[in-house]
Formats: C-alpha cells, structure tokens, sequence
C-alpha cells in the first residue's frame, strides 16, 4: 500500500471498531422496526406474513392517532417553550454571585435525580382529588370551595402534564445554560456598563446572542426527549380521558403492548423518528442560515 | 507460579461442584403474574415442595407484574427465550394458539385429569377441541356495599336493582358521602358498563360475534349510569377513578357501593378489618348477570423439557397446592375437589360469587376483544365528559369494534 493510501486508511481503521458497534446497535432495531412495519405481526411478535403498506395505512385512517400527532406538537412547543422561558431567567439568577448559590444550584438540579416515572407518581398524589396536597392548599387559601377533579378531564389534565414536563425538563436546559454563560466572560459587561448600557440593553444586545449556540443545543435536545417521553402522561393519565391526552408515544405503547398490534406500532415509531429527524435538521439548518 | 496454585485450586472447587450435581437435571422454567404479594412466595414454596418430591426437577418462577406481563412475553416469544409454563390472560390463547405457541396438552393429561375442573371454568381454555389453558385463577363480580351506609339509607340488606341503588345512593348524598362507584379509568371501565348492559337484558357481542352494544339496552344502560352521574350519586369526577381507587374509598368507608372482584374481602380483611360491609350480587334491571374472569397456564410449544413441565403442572393442579393459592389470593376454586374445602363452603360471602357463576357470562374467545375494549371503554369516556350521547357514542365504538372483531 502507497503511504499515502495508508495514511488515508489509518483513521478509518481506527474509528473502525466503534463504528461496527454503533451501526450494530443502532442499525440492528432500525431493521427490524422498519421490517415489522411493513408486516402482518400477530400480539406475540410471530410475523404472519408481508402486509406493504397497511399499517401505515392503518394508522392514516385512525382519528385517535391523528389527534395524538397534533397532540404531541402541542405538548413538545408548550413543554420546551415553557422551560426555556423559565430556564433561561432562572440561569441568570444562579450566575450571579450570592450567598448560597451553592445551595440553591444544587437544589435546582435535585429534581434530575429523581426517575421521571417516579416523580410523575408523586405529582399524581399530589394532583389526587380527596387527599392530594394541591386541592388541600387551594381549599384551605379559599380559592377553590370544593377540591378538583385534575386528572378527570383533559382540559385540566393535560396542561398539568404540560406543566410537570416544564418543571423536570428545567434542571438540564439550566445546566447548559450555565455552561454557556460561564463561557460569556466579565469584561465585556464591564466595558457595556462603562459606555452606559443598561441591564437589558446587555441582555438583549450581548447575553442572549452569545448563548444562542447554548440555546440551540437546548432547544433540539429538549425537543428530542419531550417529544419521546412517555412517563409523565403514562403514568399520570395512560392517554385517557378518551384517548384526549395521548400523545405518539403513549399511542404507540397502547397500540403495541394493550391492543397487540406491534406492526402498527412501528409504523407509528417509524413516523415519529421522521419528526423528530426533519424537525432537528430543518432547525439546525435555519440557525446556520 | 503462585497464578497456578490459583488456577488449580479454581479447578478443584468447578470439579466438586459439578460431581455434587444430579447426573440428569431438567429445569422448568414458568411466568407467573403478580396477583399479591402471596403470590411469588407461593410459587416458591411449590417449587421447593415439588423439587423435593422430584429431585431430578428445578423448576425456576420468574413473577411479572399484570401490566407488564404482556410485554414480557411479547419479548420472549420473539426473541425465543420465552419461558416454558406461563400464566397468560385466557383471552390471550387465541393468538397463541393462532401462531402455534401454546401446546395442546391433551396428549400429557392421565385419566379423569380434565374432570378434576369447574366445566364453565375449564371450557375458555379449549380452542378447536383441544385443551391449551387451564385456569389457574378465576374470579366473578359481585356489589359490595357499606353496612352502616346503607342501613341508614334504608337498604339494610344491599340494593337488589339499579332503582334501589338510585334510591340508596341518594340518601348516601345527603348523608353527605359517595353513593355508587362508578368506575371510568384504567381496566374494566367496560367490564363496569356491561353489567348495567347485561342486567338491561342486552349483550355484549351477537350470534355473529359482532358488536351488540349499541342496542336500545346497551343505550339504557349508559343512560342510566349518566343521570346517575348527573345527579350526584357517584363519586364526582369518574373518569378519575379506577378499580383500585374505588375500593381504596371503600375500604376507608367512603363509598356507600362498588361491584367489583372476590379479592377484596382478602384486602378488607387486612387494611380495614373492623368495615362492616355486605356483598349481594350485581344489582338487576330485567336479568340477573356478572362477568367472570380466568387466568390459564399455558405449556409453550417449543419448549424442551414438556414431561416436566407437565409434570409440575399436574402437581399445581392437584387439591393442596390449589386451595393453597385460592384462598391465599382470594379467587374462586377451579377444580372439583378444592371447592369442597371449608374455607369455600363456609365462607357466606364467597358463596355469593359462587352462586353468580351460573349466571356468568366470560370474555368470548374472539379476536379483537380488546379491541373492543378499547372502543366501549373510550365510548363511555366521553358520555361522562359530556362530549357525547349514549347513543352516538355506543354507535361510533360498535363501528369501531366491528373493524376488528374476528378479524
């Protein structure tokens, strides 16, 4: 082999073995996601035979999957919306210097190290019509005469959920957000104050800007775990009241693991991987423009 | 050197343990689902009960929760690594039987083994003639209702039909508790419909084994559970209340009554042994009717040890193991010989789910059950949220249901 050619092969043989183990592990259930969407798969995994289209079709035609789409789209702009709109006013305090940041950051991020399962069943306790603590503070302030029934309806369940999404995504967007604003140094503050700018004046004109490659990255990953995560609404309402709180992925779990079609439900999968990818590249690509 | 003194005396410990080991031994491997939390140590105990008896045979309990135990054997089963014996919902065997998973096990069953069963009980578990479930656990519904609530409302002896239940419940209100659970979240919110449907005197699915619900009964019947709503005498808010939730409100004397399975009296008896409470059957319009439940224990097709697989299935089957776990678990017995046992004859308020049974209609052997399910289930959803008619709703969920029934 020329030198040349070897120096050229050198780095390939070198990522060789992570890119064998990588293709392996993601190309391996890609396969055979994209293999039982395309087949006629019985409630036990047995595929019965190649059914081309129909699950897709299938899912086209069910009103229940359609509103979960549109449902999801509301939940991922609502739930990453909301926790930039919090996170980003909350990283500002923690950046500042004061007595027992070191307290207050820490229990910022304790939040994280609860399972989000577990946290979306002490929400629902606390959400609990007769003895939760919600409905037992708001009667007590007399701002409700009699407790409420969250979890009834869909017009107050899922903006809860939309509401506890906000609250377990903050700890991670504020930890980027951190990161990024350490980077910002002093000295340009420094400089901003001298020539008279004031505290929004350097927020808008010099903060936000600098952090938007943080915001970015805050932005597509939130997108990418709201828009899969199944836990709070599964726990918390399983999709219901009259599948009005389902979203893809709680549609999906049900289609597979309680009605038994798992076909379907990687046609399902196979749309939501659609979304995901072309929502984070059409993003990324208009943040280069 | 010192590397080898280790590798040497590694050997000699692997040398003794294998030459400890019985020279043919088989493992059977079974799924078992969580009932209580008697049910894992049951199963222990019988294995270790029958290994001593068999020694040649270990057998290996894995317990898996309900909600997750399909998914458990969607894995295994694809993935082949499933076990050899598993608990499965009955109304699961025809797809197993439909992909050759499930082994008929006429062929292992001695003589007079079938008549060991309730008939009615054994009966869901036979596809096409052949025997591939046998119940292992089986269950009816029946109201219970709160003594002290409901003497005072007048009903000292429970409600006997749904008028009485109106009228109990309305008292109940004024007292200032809840009348009637209705349940409207999670399993068997449609299990709860068709009682109010069956004792309407109309069904679930007709001769052709298609949607029968949208019927004038059927529409009566989500009528009258509607005003009920309307009127105050459930618990406010059903569609945030599932089966566990309404018996919790029992348990804590909060909910006057609720139909649902013979466990309870099992968790009563635990958490809240001083609630004077009665059961009655469910309440009746026109026709007396319940609902009754099995459980099978299937043999898997492919497994590789099936004379021993069979072999402690046989022994789960016979009478001391299955009093042992009926009675643990709060079921009804299966077989002839554990129903004879005192701890059924003279327990009155197991004998009123016993005295149901011939007016008990079980889940059909037909595919897209759980369709239907899904489709009664959101039907009933939407007439408590107010978003439709009994009557629009019933239709929309028996089109619905028709997409896959039998299909």
């Amino acid at each position: 082999m020329a030198p040349r050619a070897r120096a050229a092969a050198l780095p390939w043989l070198l990522i060789a073995p992570s890119l064998i183990l990588a293709c392996g592990v993601i190309g391996y259930p890609f396969f055979e996601i994209i293999r039982l969407s395309l087949s006629d798969v019985s409630r036990f995994g047995q595929i019965r035979g190649f059914a081309g289209w129909d699950n897709f079709a299938r899912i086209a035609s069910d009103d229940i999957f359609i509103a979960a789409l549109l449902r999801t789209l509301t939940w991922t702009v609502c739930v990453v919306g909301g926790t930039i709109l919090v996170s980003l006013p909350v990283a500002l305090v923690l950046r500042e210097d004061f007595w027992g940041r070191g307290v207050a950051r820490t229990i910022l991020m304790l939040p994280w190290s609860i399972a989000l399962s577990m946290a979306a069943i002490v929400w629902l306790w606390a959400f609990n019509a007769d003895y939760g603590m919600i409905n037992a503070t708001l009667v007590s302030w007399g701002i409700v005469d009699k407790p409420l029934q969250w979890m009834a309806r869909p017009e107050t369940a899922f903006p809860v959920e939309v509401g506890i999404g906000i609250i377990v995504s903050i700890p991670f967007t504020v930890t980027i957000l951190l990161g990024g604003l350490s980077s910002i140094g002093g000295e340009i503050y420094e400089a901003a104050r001298i020539d008279g700018a004031t505290g929004w004046q350097s927020f808008w004109a010099m903060t936000l800007p600098l952090l938007a490659p943080f915001l970015n990255i805050a932005i597509v990953l939130n997108v990418i775990h709201v828009f899969n995560s199944f836990p709070i609404i599964w726990v918390m309402t399983q999709g219901g009241p009259n599948n009005q709180t389902h979203i893809l992925v709680t549609y999906l779990y049900e289609l597979s693991f309680y009605l038994g079609r798992p076909g379907p439900a990687a046609a399902v999968s196979l749309v939501m991987l659609a979304i995901v990818f072309s929502a984070t590249a059409i993003y990324m690509r208009l943040r280069e423009a | 050197m010192r590397n080898g003194w280790k590798f040497l005396a590694a050997g000699a410990v692997l040398a003794i343990t294998l030459s400890t080991l019985p020279a043919r031994s088989e493992t059977v491997r079974m799924t078992v689902s969580f009932y209580s939390a008697a049910t894992g140590p049951y199963f222990e105990k019988m294995a270790a009960e029958f290994h001593a008896a068999n020694p040649t045979i270990d057998v290996k309990i894995d317990v898996v929760n309900w909600p997750a135990l399909l998914q458990k054997l969607q894995t295994d089963i694809s993935g082949g690594t499933n076990a050899d014996v598993s608990i499965i919902g009955t109304r699961w065997l025809l797809d197993f039987v439909k992909d050759g998973i499930a082994e008929p096990m006429d062929a292992h069953m001695g003589a007079g083994f079938k008549e060991r069963f309730i008939g009615p009980f054994l009966k869901p578990g036979q596809i096409g003639g052949k025997t591939y479930g046998l119940p292992i656990a089986a269950s009816a519904r029946a109201m219970y209702y709160n003594k002290t609530m409901l003497t005072k409302a007048g009903f000292p002896d429970g409600p006997k039909t749904w008028d009485d239940v109106a009228a109990a419940a309305e008292k109940i209100k004024a007292n200032g508790g809840n009348g009637f659970g209705l349940m409207a979240k999670g399993t068997e919110v449609d299990v709860y419909f068709y009682y109010a449907l069956w004792t309407q005197g109309g069904d679930v699915l007709d001769a052709n084994q298609k949607a029968a619900f949208a019927s004038p009964a059927g529409i009566k019947a989500l009528a009258m559970y509607k005003t009920m709503l309307d009127r105050g005498l459930t618990e406010p808010g059903p569609t945030n209340y599932t089966r566990e939730d309404l018996q919790n409100q029992f348990k804590q004397g909060r909910l006057g009554m609720v139909i649902t399975a013979p466990f309870l009296i099992n968790q009563i008896a635990k958490e809240a042994p001083t609630l004077e409470y009665g059961i009655v059957p469910v309440p009746v319009a026109t026709t007396p009717a319940t609902y009754a439940v099995t459980d099978s224990v299937v043999m898997f097709a492919n497994s590789k040890v099936k004379p021993a697989a069979w072999k402690w299935l046989d022994f789960l089957f016979s009478k001391e193991p299955r009093i042992a776990f009926t009675k643990g678990e709060g079921f009804l017995p299966t077989t002839v010989e554990e129903a004879k046992d005192p701890a059924f004859t003279e327990n009155e308020r197991l004998k009123v789910f016993v005295n149901l049974l011939p007016n008990a209609r079980f889940a059909p052997t037909v595919t897209g059950w759980e369709d239907t399910a899904k489709a009664v289930t959101d039907a009933v959803q939407s007439v408590y949220l107010g978003t439709a008619t009994p009557e629009a709703a019933l239709t929309t969920a028996a089109a619905k249901a028709n997409q896959s029934l039998g299909k």
